[in-house]
């Protein structure tokens, strides 16, 4: 069926499948549109529904706060049209000028699932089709087994990748985060709606490189320092990593940062922050290369970074409250320009 | 309307912004060092309420929804912003802020201006 948008910079038209998202199908026909998460949570991907129907695909999403149901808004990533429709976009739309093919739907299947701690799986997905994609994108997840989406970022990077590394944190309630650590996932079929994200690091950025993450908003740090290391980034350009959890026995990913750390010592340092618990002895001991330090991540951060701002591009993801947190720091103390700080928010 | 005082120039510390109400209306009086301004209190985008979200640092106002931002001393637009802020009148007398209010400022988050009805489509 037939979408058309009316948008600041013009208008356009698309092809939609019955019970797409409107949002996905204007993005795989290489539309600019505006979003952030994808999955309801935002409220960014706001339109004015101008002619037509649609449904609501999650009629309790969250980001649904953010429209006027009495102007008929919707959110693009949640509403699927019944026949032909028109969407009004106050954004600015043009052809998504990307460094990497549009998103498109594919299949996938659970190839590897890897308990990394208590709390923490990591899964690998083996895709159809192979797909391009920055570091620093995510994509986001069906299965049949439960209702919804949900948006993960990639650990890898690629071009033309055939494998998807994710990691997840058990999240209490979470349906998709249980079906994953109490059943057997390995050999289960996914739908894969990707690459999405805007938050994503080229090394053409020719900029001192600082994460901040929060819990599994690693995910996307890892990717992007692996893709840095891949340029020789480090080699001229200081590499920050801050990671936060909540105790020591919640760590993970920490052999892959120290080895960077041996590898660029004069360049590249990561800490790893404790929100809850003071680093034990052991720790310290398994990984000299690497900082522990006791506090919020974003706190830590701040005292550590605090003079060091310098030509500095920053990445932010995690928890929405650790997130703002960090946000605050890089405006206020950091004093970043907006364009050279990119966060995702995990609702 | 006319004149009306909105808070005491003591009330809103160098680099903080507060919210007030004067007869009903929402403003938010911010004090980016070298002088005050006054505004609706959500952010032009996407209606964020600003008194929230609203970081200010010198003259530099961001909206930390989306990282739009405004120069408070100049009222520019900054950066990825794509819509300016709308500004109250503003002048302080005997220690207060009094902010000129004929109406309540408010910005059209339909855009209906943005677009031309005689487009091609069917409207």
């Amino acid at each position: 069926m037939k979408i058309r948008v009316q948008a600041k910079g013009g208008a356009f038209e698309f092809d939609s499948a019955p019970g797409e998202p409107l949002l996905y199908a204007g993005l795989r026909n290489g539309l600019s549109l505006p979003y952030e998460c994808g999955t309801g949570t935002c409220g960014t991907c706001r339109a004015r529904v101008h002619h037509g129907d649609v449904d609501l695909l999650w009629p309790d999403a969250p980001g649904l706060s953010y429209v006027r149901r009495e102007k008929n808004e919707t959110l693009m990533c949640q509403a699927a049209a019944r026949d032909g429709c028109t969407l009004r976009v106050p954004a600015v739309v043009g052809d998504e000028i990307g460094t990497v093919p549009p998103p498109r739907h594919r299949t996938g299947e659970v190839t590897l699932r890897q308990t990394l701690t208590d709390d923490v799986v990591a899964f690998q997905v083996a895709i159809d089709t192979p797909m391009t994609f920055d570091a620093g994108q995510f994509v986001v997840l069906e299965t049949d087994a439960l209702a919804g989406r949900r948006a993960y970022s990639m650990v890898n990077f690629g071009a033309a990748a055939d494998r998807l590394d994710f990691v997840v944190k058990r999240k209490p309630g979470g349906g998709f985060s249980r079906w994953l650590f109490d059943t057997d996932v390995v050999g289960e079929t996914l739908r894969v709606f990707g690459p999405l994200g805007r938050a994503t690091f080229d090394p053409r950025e020719d900029k001192n490189l600082l994460c901040i993450a929060g819990g599994s908003g690693i995910a996307g740090m890892m990717s992007i320092t692996a893709r840095a290391d891949q340029e020789g980034y480090f080699k001229d350009h200081r590499g920050h990593v801050y990671f936060g959890v909540r105790t020591g026995e919640e760590v993970f990913y920490l052999d892959e940062l120290a080895a960077l750390k041996t590898r660029f010592p004069d360049t590249f340092e990561v800490t790893v922050a404790l929100s809850d618990a003071e680093p034990a002895q052991d720790l310290r001991d398994a990984y000299p290369q690497i900082e522990f330090a006791t506090g919020f991540v974003h706190a830590v951060a701040s005292a550590h970074m605090a003079g060091r701002y310098d030509d500095l591009i920053a990445y932010v993801a995690g928890p929405p409250p650790m997130v703002d947190g960090a946000l605050r720091m890089l405006i206020l103390e950091a004093r970043l320009p907006g364009s050279d700080i990119r966060y995702d928010k995990f609702g | 309307m006319s004149w009306k005082r909105v808070c005491a120039v003591n009330e809103v510390a160098e680099n903080t912004l507060k919210r007030f109400e004067v007869d009903g209306i929402a403003i938010i009086v911010a004090n980016h060092g070298d002088g005050f301004r006054a505004f609706p209190p959500f952010c032009p985008h996407m209606e964020e309420p600003l008194a929230e979200s609203g970081l200010l640092d010198g003259g530099r106002l961001t909206c930390s929804k989306h990282l739009w931002q405004w120069d408070l001393r100049t009222g520019d637009v900054l950066g990825a912003a794509e819509k300016p802020l709308l500004f109250y009148q503003i002048k302080q007398e005997n220690g207060d802020v009094l902010a000129f209010v004929e109406a309540e400022l408010t910005y059209d988050y339909d855009e209906e201006d943005d677009f031309d009805d005689d487009d091609f489509f069917d409207s």
